[in-house]
């Protein structure tokens, strides 16, 4: 399926267990491979992502499980921080 | 490895290898599935012959295997451009 890229762009990106990591304030195009290498998050979600001092976060395409209305990555464990347990 | 960011590219000229300055880049296709960059989505110059190339209505579709470099214009091959 073909989109345009400007489609991509705002979109919320949550991971397979429904936590919200941030927006999708750009696309990293791989010039050349010809493919998309990440996307460049912005507004992240602080209580899971820790950027200390960095302004975004890309997340590599391969992590990436799904793109439609929201975009679904995998949970990994060791990247995002676990909520504490109430 | 070469990577840009999509924002960098909007509104970039395009060059072909001939020198020829073919428009103004609008947007790019992209499959979302693979992850493949599909194709550049372009406003043609009033005065560039677009005969032989895929239009949609005003835009102009070029591949982006077509691609040479991107630094100031984005460069594409000018037989490749035209599949």
């Amino acid at each position: 399926m073909k989109s345009q890229i400007t489609d991509v762009l705002g979109l919320s990106v949550y991971t397979d267990r429904a936590v919200f990591v941030g927006d999708v304030d750009d696309v990293v195009i791989d010039l050349d491979r010809k493919t998309i290498r990440a996307l460049a998050l912005g507004n992240l979600n602080t209580d899971i992502i820790d950027i200390k001092g960095y302004k975004g976060l890309q997340i590599p395409f391969r992590m990436i499980r799904s793109i439609g209305d929201v975009i679904l990555v995998r949970h990994m464990p060791g990247l995002f921080k676990q909520k504490a347990k109430a | 490895m070469v990577n840009t960011f999509s924002r960098s590219l909007s509104r970039k000229r395009i060059m072909s290898n001939d020198g020829m300055v073919i428009g103004t880049l609008k947007n790019i296709l992209v499959d979302l599935e693979s992850g493949q960059v599909v194709d550049l989505i372009v406003r043609p110059d009033p005065t560039f012959d677009v005969t032989g190339y895929r239009v949609d209505g005003d835009r102009l579709l070029i591949p982006f295997e077509a691609v040479k470099d991107i630094k100031d214009y984005i460069v594409v091959d000018r037989f490749l451009s035209k599949q």
